[in-house]
């Protein structure tokens, strides 16, 4: 039998974006891993929760919808829901959730390891699936869980009343965490913060919107990998190194005519929906190969948080993706759609999120009709590789391919 | 009136909502449908205005599916084919509260695909208990309140609401009344629900009225013996052909945890000077049900607590396909069980269902272990 013979990959250049943002997301859990040893206390926390409070506080969070996330692209999300179900949880609750439970339990997960929580800091605004998630790791370690509740705004705007009941909870949050933990809360350490989320915020919504050149400087796909940084650390000065040091290789790339889509970019559209992490590979080839490059999802527009001041920044998380109404939503898309020059809307019927595809059907139709352009969908999840069907996949990506071919006048 | 008399008026109710609506609209009343789980219904009908509940019914998807992936609960399907197929037409408006995802998507879908019913959002606070969550839940009614007057053109006053809570806190009582009588009465599951069921389709003065003549005669009446005793808990217990194969195998419903039934009746609106106040003061008062934050998870102990006290040898979970809050919450139930010495049994049901012989197996071998 022959050895196998792996090819040497030329080393990253450390002064590459990517190389920058991987190592900022492979710290920010050797960091929380390090100040678990020291005997330092350690959240866990919801992607959306206002981060600017844990990072004020100087306290140590990891991500378990990140670690989710990972696990699933590393093979592991099977495993890890299967053990979940063995429990008694339905294999209809989001995969994500499975797999953290099952984290919970067993404490160890070679494709993804993270410290084991002190204290939970849970938000809703991305689902109300995310407090019985939660409420449950509660219970079964027997630590405090700290809410806050940003209600689904049923509204265009965010309300007064709602703001004023955000802002509320977000002090209430504070003086809990300052009790648990004994750190302190400073205006001037929040100032800074602030400061360097509103940086890389800036610096992450020009860098994707880079796509708005044809070609598109860089491969959508870039965007799954490198939005992790946004979720975990976009309150560091890292964050904003990095997203700037990002949007200056976009940049060059459009000078040079090159981008990170390796192939023609023959085609363009908005993918919707969370990634299918078990299935990355499959999703990102069979648009490749077909030469249509994903130039935009909503992330590009969700991890962009900028704002002046504390009711600001209560106003800012309660304008995320999952938490605006139907018309919110669409038109945040269709911005993104025209500001893009997509041809075409690829959705992600995602079994895990009934709230993101709950009422997708509706808003993908408005979305295709405003924007005059075609719209599928496929079946998926985030994390669950039993519910994602390569054939069907293709299939519907060839016909959405066929579409946006005819409506270039190349099927006529 | 006995019992039976005054059960198969409740049982009319419950089999013809639609006969009801009309009576009420042709009385020159309109008519306000009001969507699972929780809203101010005391507040609706000091507007002059009925309140009606829809949790969807036992009919094929077909428009729905337009606007919903196949795993929304079927509830929330059901109610949205309804409004498409007109089941609802001469409603006035539809408040719909965003206390769990699917019922979020409900609200947004329902604004295009019944465009003739305004659909009216009730936005509660989870963080309900501090007085900032108080605050919002009567901002929340404020809109309710202002919605209303538009869609229905109905006035609201603070005096008509304290009347209106003194009605409905009536209601509260009888209802628990007949839950207790219930554990021990002779009474079938399905006409159990029956009771529970109508209210949602009559005035609360009317139920309350003919409930109080059934709890009396019931008390009269001979008790059940010999069945095994459970508790059922879930989002929805009313579907015939399950409730028949309990009834069948000698299973009696000895108190419940259901969304439907019991979770409505267990607090009244306090004493209070101002009834806002006071009907917000009740939402910051409510526990243990599964759309409502509980980080202690105090619903598994009441349940425990509540099969203990009505002498229930079991808990049957009534799982709603794809509501995962109470999927969540399965787990520690199952385990509080088991630490309890309490048989159980998960029973995943859906509006869908028209093969009801594994449920009938499960029931039968459950029955068995007694």
């Amino acid at each position: 039998m022959a050895e196998e013979v792996k090819k040497s990959r030329p080393a990253p250049d450390p002064n590459s974006a990517k190389y920058k943002l991987g190592q900022i997301a492979a710290k920010a859990y050797s960091d929380a891993m390090e100040a678990k040893k020291r005997g330092e206390m350690v959240g866990w926390c919801s992607s959306n929760f206002p981060v600017e409070i844990p990072a004020t506080l100087g306290l140590y969070v990891c991500y378990p919808e990140n670690q989710a996330a990972g696990i699933a692209a590393r093979g592991g999300g099977e495993r890890l829901c299967s053990v979940s179900e063995g429990d008694g949880y339905s294999n209809d609750i989001c995969a994500y959730a499975r797999i953290s439970l099952a984290y919970a339990k067993l404490k160890e997960a070679p494709e993804q390891d993270m410290p084991m929580p002190d204290f939970l800091l849970c938000c809703n605004n991305i689902c109300n699936c995310m407090i019985k998630w939660y409420e449950n790791i509660s219970k079964e370690l027997g630590i405090p869980m700290i809410m806050i509740d940003i209600p689904f705004n049923p509204d265009y705007e965010v309300s007064d009343a709602e703001t004023e009941y955000i802002k509320a909870q977000f002090w209430d949050a504070i003086r809990q965490l300052e009790e648990i933990t004994g750190k302190k809360w400073t205006d001037e350490r929040f100032k800074e913060v602030m400061e360097s989320s509103g940086r890389a915020s800036r610096m992450w919504i020009e860098a994707t919107s880079q796509a708005r050149h044809v070609p598109s400087p860089f491969n959508g796909f870039d965007l799954l990998n490198h939005m992790a940084v946004m979720v975990t650390a976009r309150g560091t000065k890292e964050a904003g190194d990095a997203m700037e040091t990002l949007l200056k290789e976009y940049k060059d790339n459009h000078d040079k005519g090159v981008s990170t889509f390796r192939a023609e970019e023959k085609y363009r559209i908005m993918f919707e929906g969370i990634a299918c992490w078990p299935w990355l590979r499959v999703t990102s080839t069979g648009l490749k190969s077909r030469g249509i490059n994903m130039v935009t999802t909503i992330y590009a527009d969700a991890f962009g948080f900028i704002y002046d001041d504390f009711d600001g920044m209560c106003r800012a998380y309660a304008n995320v993706p999952n938490c605006m109404n139907l018309e919110h939503s669409r038109d945040k898309r269709i911005k993104l759609c025209k500001d893009n020059h997509v041809e075409g809307l690829l959705v992600h019927t995602n079994r895990s999120c009934k709230l993101w595809s709950g009422f997708m059907p509706e808003m993908s139709r408005q979305i295709g009709e405003a924007c005059k352009i075609p719209v599928a969908s496929f079946d998926g999840d985030q994390a669950d590789p039993r519910n994602f069907s390569e054939a069907q996949y293709d299939t519907r990506v060839q016909g959405l391919m066929e579409i946006m071919e005819a409506n270039k006048g190349g099927n006529k | 009136m006995t019992a039976n008399e005054w059960l198969a008026k409740l049982h009319e109710a419950a089999s013809c909502p639609k006969k009801h609506m009309e009576r009420y609209l042709s009385q020159g009343k309109k008519v306000v449908a009001v969507a699972p789980v929780y809203t101010p219904m005391e507040l609706i009908h000091s507007m002059g205005l009925v309140p009606m509940g829809v949790w969807g019914a036992d009919v094929e998807i077909k428009e729905a599916k337009k606007y919903y992936p196949a795993f929304i609960c079927s509830i929330m399907q059901t109610i949205l084919e309804m409004g498409i197929k007109g089941e609802y037409d001469g409603v006035s408006a539809i408040v719909i509260p965003s206390l769990c995802d699917s019922l979020k998507t409900l609200g947004q879908n329902w604004k295009y695909a019944v465009k003739e019913i305004p659909f009216i959002p009730m936005s509660y606070p989870q963080n309900r208990k501090p007085d900032y969550g108080i605050k919002f839940t009567k901002a929340g009614y404020q809109r309710v309140i202002s919605d209303l007057t538009i869609a229905a053109g109905a006035q609201f006053s603070e005096a008509a609401l304290a009347e209106s809570i003194k009605v409905y806190n009536e209601h509260n009582q009888v209802m628990r009344e007949f839950a207790e009588i219930a554990s021990t009465a002779r009474l079938t599951a399905a006409e159990r629900n029956d009771v529970f069921k109508s209210a949602w389709f009559m005035l609360p003065e009317e139920h309350t009225a003919v409930v109080k003549e059934l709890n009396a005669a019931l008390k009269e009446g001979p008790e059940d013996e010999g069945k095994a005793r459970v508790l059922v808990t879930g989002i929805l217990a009313d579907s015939p052909s399950l409730l028949k194969i309990l009834d069948d195998n000698g299973i009696k419903v000895v108190f419940d945890d259901v969304a439907h039934e019991s979770r409505q009746y267990r607090i009244d609106v306090p004493d209070m000077a101002n009834p806002m106040d006071a009907l917000a003061q009740k939402f910051a008062d409510m526990d243990n049900c599964t759309l409502l934050y509980d980080k202690e998870k105090k619903r598994v102990d009441y349940i425990i607590e509540q099969a203990k006290a009505h002498s229930a040898d079991g808990v049957i979970v009534l799982m709603t396909k794809f509501c995962d809050p109470e999927e969540f919450d399965y787990v520690p139930i199952k385990r509080a069980c088991e630490a309890a010495g309490l048989k159980h049994l998960n029973i995943e049901v859906d509006r869908q269902m028209v093969n009801y012989q594994q449920a009938g197996t499960m029931i039968q071998a459950f029955k068995e272990m007694f």
